[in-house]
């Protein structure tokens, strides 16, 4: 902090009395009141300091929460992996009452997917998350998921972090629009201090919250994940959230046993999907004292599983660590995944608050170590260890159940800091996500959302949504190909030959200029026939566009020109084509009814 | 109030105005100071946490250790994979649920923590040797042989060289059981000269060196331990074994003969000693001993193994119930009937020809009875070994 040079006044000539302690303090407290003094901050700068702070807040907040959850299943279900089965049983359903008891009565806002509800604070509410929605995130998922209910602290990490950036913000009277912005920057604070990863956290946030690279909040994002991370790792330690298997491709063909789990991963993706979307539909139409209950009973059948399959209760990282360790048959690595695609669609179903990324990640290591483990049975000369086959399948599943290829290939690179498993990751992925775009239209939070009767926007039906061209809708110069040394007389007779009535003319420097036929038949009569037309016609230079440039650039640039040229990008005085307003409008009418035709059935998953 | 509500009177304070800087300022030093309250209480629930976590697995260990000491490896098994859970990284817990897997027989399991372990430490000799057990009980012997010497040349807290030491002699015994003497041979070589002046070591080397059946080295090991403790029975009465076995009976009678004295009781050593007297007495071919003693020798030799052969005989027929005799023995029953009247000290004094005829038969008689019948014992067996000496074999 330093006092405005300005704004502070300097003492009064007069008044030669050197200043004490007690002096200097009370006139520092007089000119903060008075306004006078304050941080010279604008209001970028502050962006990003409230970025840092945001970031430290998130990364506290994260301990705390992680501690929490760790404490309460310390208490409620001993500090054994494979608690005694009265608890097992008993726990979650008991514990579920509590919970649904809380959300119903007090923070009904923490139910659901944190990321939909920090894109409806960025998309809808301008930015606001009511703070009662951080602190019943916090409680709520630290009895569900410290009781034993299949979820993670991912989400809910995000979410509170997206709670209290848009809390600060607030504070702070920020603009609208960042506002806005400060959400998405929490969220990408708490999802980088609960993954412990904030290179994935960021690609998370842009990919699927923010949907598009901007250099002024990337620079937020970052400053937010980073700090978070460093107080996370500060308080807990620099390991990560599961240590990595050494991986080294065995065969180029192996290539071929990842692409297989590329596909089994996918495969079992959309089931998962399709499951959780089916499920949390029937089950939000059911009445409503239902939902009471729905944690407890959903709490009672994963205590039946967990007799036999602790490993499925809870976030389940310690056992996500021993698959990529080999420490499971792959006959048992295949009942993990299937019951924790069942553990976890009851849990979240019913409403209970806590995240999927955890289980996502549970249930990827599974498949992918199952997947392995049977491959090198049968081909043991060419996998390698079943833990590589489970890291990448963690990948598999973040590609085809959260639909988040870029981040689902960082975050394997960023959890192994492993380069050489990026073509495996590459080719798993991307099989698993076209798989799973094949027979899931709807992306899982897009479905989520139109569930709660929310359109937010889509970040894949935007990324993949096909933009119109200049191309697209240009057409040729129908016109006569006038010069600056022509004379008036000879450009009119010339254009008396075209039907065209406003023409183009090429300057020096690629500069283009656009008159109508009557000025140059204006011009003749007033006898400058014999006039060079570049001194002759004094029209404005045009604006111009370029073919590969969207559609949209060339109908903002259009204005009430009849013409605009498009232009050669290497050489401006080589003309393409022209646009008119009405060749722009047909090309969005022909692109409309393109997709009325190609419009598939509506799939709002269940 | 409805979030748009909230918004709204959000929103209508939003644009920083005159006025507002300075409760802007305030907001932002107050969430300063909410950090440092959030620190704080971060910092005490992390040591807090991390304090039970510790406790808790040390808990599971202690659990683990006296289940896995009191033959309860599953069990174990549980507990120090708690006991993991609590400190995924620590080493310690992860050897112990490797050897209480090991202990189970899930060898694989085992191999998998080890080699977790080894990825993160590949120079720690513990883990190493761990690894090389397992190899060995697979029956992966390239790769024991391989840990073995990387837990040879690895890290170890402590006594480093006993540890290294122990871990030679481990893998000198793994070779031998293996049958790969050659390579034990080299392991022994290199241990032998790291010993220290142990009498005990170096009688734990030689015996070693016995049991690959490099006897020079094993005499040297021997005289090793007797140059640090010239009363060291084991020494003694392996100097004496190794020197019998190279055929040096002299040698060997005097090692034997210290041994006995100082432990009657050692049966071994008596055996051999006795034997060896038997040899040194019997041998037809010692130097130093004159014509008539030399004669004398091999009548006495000659009747041992005639009695024998004929024993052989009957022993034979009566094992095959046949009335026929074994070719091989009635053949050289033939030869002694032959001879037998000859076979007279003063004679065989006198025909060098005749004696060296007389021993070569009586060395004959003696291997074929061995190969046919029982063992030889007492005289037989002195001049069995005798024979094999000659032959080149060791006795």
């Amino acid at each position: 902090m330093s006092a405005d040079p300005v704004a502070s006044p300097p003492p009064a000539p007069s008044d030669t009395r050197p200043l004490g302690m007690t002096d200097r303090l009370r006139s520092l407290r007089a000119a903060w009141t008075s306004g006078r003094v304050r941080l010279p901050l604008r209001e970028d700068h502050l962006f990003l300091l409230l970025a840092v702070i945001i970031g430290l807040y998130s990364g506290l907040a994260v301990v705390l929460f992680r501690i929490s959850i760790d404490w309460a299943r310390l208490r409620f279900l001993g500090s054994a992996l494979a608690p005694s089965w009265p608890r097992v049983v008993l726990v979650p359903g008991v514990v579920g009452l509590v919970v649904a008891f809380l959300v119903i009565h007090f923070f009904p806002r923490v139910r659901g997917s944190g990321v939909n509800q920090t894109k409806a604070a960025m998309y809808i509410y301008d930015g606001y998350i009511p703070f009662n929605t951080v602190i019943g995130k916090f409680i709520t998922c630290v009895l569900a998921i410290g009781s034993g209910q299949s979820l993670g602290p991912e989400d809910p990490a995000l979410q509170m972090g997206a709670g209290m950036a848009s809390a600060l913000g607030r504070g702070l009277r920020l603009t609208r629009e960042k506002l806005r912005l400060i959400a998405p920057v929490g969220a990408a604070a708490g999802l980088a201090a609960a993954f412990n990863a904030p290179i994935s956290a960021v690609l998370f946030v842009i990919e699927e919250v923010i949907g598009k690279w901007s250099a002024g909040v990337l620079g937020a994002i970052v400053l937010a994940a980073v700090s978070s991370v460093v107080v996370e790792r500060g308080f807990l330690g620099e390991e990560p959230l599961f240590r990595v298997p050494p991986y080294h491709l065995v065969h180029p063909a192996e290539l071929l046993a990842y692409a297989a789990l590329g596909v089994i991963g996918g495969f079992a993706s959309i089931f998962f999907v399709k499951l959780v979307a089916w499920a949390r539909a029937h089950l939000k139409r059911l009445p409503r004292w239902t939902q009471y209950v729905q944690p407890a009973l959903a709490g009672l059948l994963i205590g039946f599983i967990g007799i036999w399959f602790p490993q499925v209760m809870g976030a389940g990282y310690v056992f996500i660590d021993q698959a990529m360790h080999d420490q499971f048959t792959w006959q048992i690595l295949a009942l993990l995944g299937a019951f924790k695609i069942l553990s976890t669609s009851l849990s979240f179903t019913s409403g209970t608050p806590g995240g999927m990324f955890a289980p996502t990640l549970f249930i990827g290591a599974m498949v992918g170590g199952a997947v392995g483990g049977i491959e090198h049975y049968f081909f043991p000369w060419l996998t390698g260890s079943v833990g590589a086959y489970a890291l990448v399948g963690m990948g598999v599943f973040f590609a085809g159940f959260l639909r988040a290829p870029f981040t689902s290939v960082f975050m394997i690179l960023e959890v192994s800091g492993n380069y050489s498993i990026i073509v495996p990751v590459m080719i798993s992925n991307t099989i698993a996500y076209l798989l799973s775009r094949r027979f899931q239209a709807t992306p899982l939070f897009d479905v989520f959302s139109r569930q709660d009767g929310m359109d937010l926007p889509s970040m894949e039906e935007q990324r993949e949504e096909t933009i119109l061209r200049v191309e697209d809708a240009m057409r040729p110069y129908a016109g006569p190909f006038l010069r600056d040394e022509d004379r008036v007389a000879d450009a009119l007779r010339r254009a008396e030959e075209s039907a065209l009535n406003f023409l183009l003319l090429p300057g020096a420097n690629g500069v283009w200029r656009g008159f109508r036929k009557d000025t140059l038949q204006k011009l003749v009569r007033e006898g400058k026939g014999d006039m060079l037309l570049g001194i002759a016609v004094t029209e404005k230079p045009l604006p111009w566009v370029h073919p590969d440039q969207p559609l949209e650039v060339a109908l903002r640039e259009i204005r009430d020109l009849p013409l605009l040229p498009v232009v050669h990008r290497a050489d401006f005085r080589k003309l393409e084509g022209v646009l008119s307003l009405s060749d722009i409008l047909g090309a969005y009418h022909a692109e409309a009814r393109r997709e009325k035709q190609e419009e598939p059935t509506a799939d709002g998953g269940g | 109030m409805t979030p748009t509500d909230h918004e709204s009177t959000a929103l209508a304070d939003a644009r920083p105005g005159p006025g507002k800087t300075s409760d802007r300022d305030a907001i932002l030093l107050l969430s300063l100071f909410g950090l440092a309250i959030l620190f704080t209480m971060a910092g005490v629930a992390a040591r807090l946490f991390h304090a039970k976590e510790r406790s808790l697995g040390q808990e599971w260990y202690a659990r683990g250790e006296a289940d896995l000491k009191a033959g309860r490896a599953p069990v174990a098994i549980e507990d120090f994979r708690n006991a993991l859970a609590y400190a995924r990284d620590d080493p310690f817990y992860r050897l112990h649920l490797a050897l209480a897997l090991a202990a189970a027989d899930r060898n694989e399991e085992a191999r998998a923590h080890l080699l977790n372990l080894w990825e993160r430490q590949p120079g720690d000799g513990t883990v190493n040797l761990e690894l090389a057990r397992l190899a060995a009980r697979q029956g992966k012997t390239a790769d024991a042989v391989r840990y073995f010497h990387n837990a040879i040349f690895g890290v170890w807290p402590g006594n480093p060289d006993e540890a290294r030491r122990d871990v030679r002699f481990e893998l000198c015994d793994f070779l031998l059981a293996r049958g790969l003497k050659a390579e034990a041979q080299a392991a022994l070589m290199e241990l032998a000269t790291k010993l220290p002046k142990d009498a005990d070591l170096h009688v734990r080397v030689a015996d070693l060196f016995l049991a690959a059946a490099d006897y020079p080295h094993a005499l040297a090991e021997f005289r090793q331990a007797l140059d640090v403790s010239n009363r060291n029975e084991q020494a003694l009465a392996g100097a004496g074994e190794v020197a019998f076995r190279m055929g040096d009976f002299r040698t060997a009678r005097r090692y034997l003969d210290r041994a006995v004295r100082l432990n009657p009781q050692k049966r071994d050593a008596a055996g051999l000693l006795e034997i060896t007297n038997l040899v040194l007495a019997l041998d037809p071919q010692a130097r130093g001993i004159s014509a008539r003693e030399r004669a004398a020798r091999v009548v006495r030799a000659f009747g041992l193994a005639t009695a024998r052969l004929e024993a052989c005989a009957a022993k034979r027929q009566e094992v095959l119930r046949s009335a026929e005799p074994d070719p091989e023995i009635r053949l050289l029953s033939d030869r002694a009937k032959q001879i037998r009247p000859k076979v007279k000290e003063r004679t065989l004094a006198r025909d060098a020809d005749l004696l060296t005829q007389t021993t070569d038969l009586v060395f004959e008689v003696e291997q074929v009875c061995q190969q046919k019948c029982e063992p030889a014992t007492g005289g037989d067996l002195a001049l069995l070994l005798l024979a094999r000496q000659r032959g080149g074999a060791e006795p």
